[in-house]
């Protein structure tokens, strides 16, 4: 009892310290350029926390994020420059328009598990920037979309203090409604899906509207994200927004920092998205950053598919040696691990008694 | 309306690309038929063998179809490799989903390591028969296709011979259909998975090879490689074979009819067309069986 109380008021504490650090981050950045990589790693924690959405709580991994986000930046890019909406009036008509698309989608996607799902959302990424590069005459194709700016007056280093600001609100908000849904009976059936999806089905939750749902808010988030990052950068080549990289960024960062935790994609984020920021200065543009995020995102899958915040509260609990407790969470391929280490416990110990 | 012989002309070059389309989507195929694995690294394969065929025939000039003797047994191991050290390591419980990212990353290495290498230029290989071409029915058909086809069919004449005939083909087969009654029967399942999955990778080297007699390759071409082969899988029923070869005949021939009318860009978009209304109105595809409908 003590010592969860303990634990609250600690978590409370980092909170409040991160808040204060990122909200007084633009007044101690040296230049704006700093506040530049800022936004940039806010852009990569609003999507990956976007994408958690579904990849932390119904377990589907979408390679194809990126499709969503760089629906919402040409969605707000064309809304401005051919509807001549006003800019944040463009960014929540095209989040809108981009969530009634994820319907039909979603609806073909999640139809069957995980195999085909992956292929559709490599599939969406792929046509979509077919579509995006071939449609020169209402996309500008390859020669890219200008964005004009959201404040025409304002200075380029205010520009980006407001810019940080609004992805800092955005993040918030994500992170906010992650959280409430992860306390909330949906979330709950969700993560029965993540778990056992037949069995969730047989116990009476409603899979296919749950996992529709979660897909919609996800792509919905995604596309603000991108639409804001139109009204920022203000230019859109379709090699860079519908890029399969994106995606895979975003399953890095969230899958490195842990899925199932409500800051993981965060810290993912900070840690990848810094890296990305450092490497781009130190090596320009060579191939070899590929070669860096396959490397990084091998070694994530095949030894820590957990992520980081997990196997640090692991290592943590070997040293405070808590028992545990009856009622706890344990994942669906854990339960089988252990279930045969068992059996091979047990066959061993047959063979050894006769 | 184009005129007939010109639609005969897409049919046939139509055929001679489907044929290509599916030996790749065989080798899919097996990958996920032996361990439930969705390999997106298959194509990234293709321009890897592609580029060792062009890079043999500068360096040394030998023809790129020689190349096939030393990228076909490379492949087989590299695959035999990748199974047993990479994926055999992944918890069965999240194989499918963390197979893909695995095998996404091999990609994204195999991607960065051919661009840092040969840069990303884009390289053709230019051979004494590169321009001859023949008449068939009043369709001109280049001798390079026609050999790219021959090899692709021949490739998928060998894998059903070796799985139909061949113990070892009998012993993939019951792997594939049911692991624990085939280890109860005495097959080293583990083993014969990893040879199922060098078969896979053996097959990209050979289609590599086809693809570099004809085509101009660059690094990030097996993007455009692997949407279509994934859309083939699915639309043909995720594990089967004949499902697959069908499936790429009949799209490889769609988008060979388009491209008379439409751009090559736009014909592509047949693919993937035809792999949401798959998953619209059959999502286990065409020709899959119970295997497919589980994933």
């Amino acid at each position: 009892m003590r010592s969860g109380s303990d634990t609250r008021w600690l978590r409370l504490g980092v909170l409040l310290v991160a808040v204060a650090l990122a909200l007084s981050f633009p007044s101690m950045a040296p230049s704006p350029y700093e506040i530049t990589v800022g936004i940039a790693i806010l852009n990569y924690a609003v999507l990956s926390t976007s994408w958690n959405f579904v990849g932390g709580f119904t377990g589907y991994i979408s390679l194809g994020h990126g499709a969503f986000a760089g629906l919402g930046a040409y969605g707000t890019g064309l809304l401005v420059t051919k509807a001549e909406l006003p800019p944040f009036a463009a960014l929540f008509a095209a989040a809108a328009v981009v969530a009634a698309l994820a319907v039909p989608v979603g609806y073909a996607a999640l139809r069957v598990r995980g195999a085909s799902f992956v292929i559709v959302s490599i599939a969406l990424v792929l046509i979509l920037l077919l579509v995006f590069q071939s449609w020169a005459s209402l996309t500008g194709g390859s020669r890219g979309l200008v964005v004009p700016r959201p404040f025409p007056g304002m200075l380029r280093s205010e520009h980006h203090r407001t810019f940080y600001f609004l992805f800092l609100a955005l993040l918030a908000v994500a992170l906010l409604v992650w959280w409430v849904i992860d306390r909330s009976r949906f979330g709950m059936g969700l993560k029965a899906i993540r778990e056992d999806e037949d069995k969730a089905q047989s116990l009476g939750t409603p899979t296919f509207t749950y996992k529709l749902v979660v897909f919609v808010v996800s792509a919905t988030f995604t596309a603000l994200a991108g639409g804001l990052y139109a009204l920022w950068f203000g230019d859109l080549d379709p090699v860079f927004q519908f890029s399969i990289l994106s995606g895979a960024y975003m399953v890095l960062m969230a899958l490195l920092g842990g899925v199932r935790n409500l800051y993981g994609p965060l810290l993912g984020a900070l840690v990848v998205g810094y890296a990305l920021e450092y490497a781009k200065v130190e090596f320009g543009d060579t191939p070899l950053h590929l070669v860096v995020a396959g490397l990084l995102l091998g070694v994530v899958v095949t030894f820590m598919p957990d992520g980081v915040i997990p196997a640090a509260t692991a290592l943590l609990g070997r040293f405070r040696r808590t028992g545990e407790t009856s009622i706890r969470e344990v994942t669906a391929a854990e339960l089988r691990e252990r279930r045969e280490e068992n059996d091979t416990t047990e066959v061993s110990s047959e063979r050894s008694s006769t | 309306m184009p005129s007939a012989s010109l639609v005969f002309q897409s049919v046939v070059l139509g055929v001679l690309l489907g044929g290509l389309y599916a030996l790749l989507a065989a080798g899919l195929t097996l990958y996920f038929g032996v361990m439930r694995v969705v390999m997106i690294a298959h194509s990234a394969f293709l321009i890897l063998a592609a580029y060792l065929a062009w890079y043999a025939h500068r360096e040394i000039g030998v023809d790129p179809l020689l190349t096939l003797f030393v990228t076909v047994p490379l492949f087989f191991a590299a695959g035999v490799v990748m199974q047993r050290l990479l994926l055999t390591r992944l918890r069965p419980a999240t194989l499918t989903m963390m197979s893909v990212l695995l095998t996404f990353s091999v990609a994204l290495v195999i991607e960065g390591l051919l661009g840092y290498a040969f840069s990303g230029t884009q390289r053709r290989i230019r051979l004494g028969y590169s321009s001859a071409s023949i008449e068939f029915f009043g369709a001109r058909i280049a001798v390079v296709k026609l050999i790219a086809f021959g090899m692709a069919a021949l490739a998928l004449l060998g894998l059903y011979v070796l799985m139909k005939r061949s113990r070892f083909g009998q012993a993939l087969r019951a792997t594939i259909q049911h692991p624990d009654a085939a280890r109860l029967l005495g097959i080293d399942t583990d083993r014969i998975a990893g040879y199922g999955f060098g078969l896979g990778l053996a097959t990209a080297a050979v289609g590599g090879t086809a693809l570099s007699l004809d085509t101009t390759i660059y690094p990030s071409l097996h993007w455009h490689w692997i949407g279509p082969l994934m859309a083939i899988i699915v639309v043909g029923g995720l594990g089967s074979v004949p499902g697959a070869a069908i499936a790429a005949m009949t799209l490889g021939m769609l988008q060979s009819l388009l491209q008379l009318e439409l751009s090559t860009t736009w014909a592509q978009t047949v693919f993937y067309v035809a792999l949401f209304a798959t998953l619209a109105v059959r999502p286990q595809g065409f020709f899959g069986g119970r295997l497919a409908q589980r994933f």
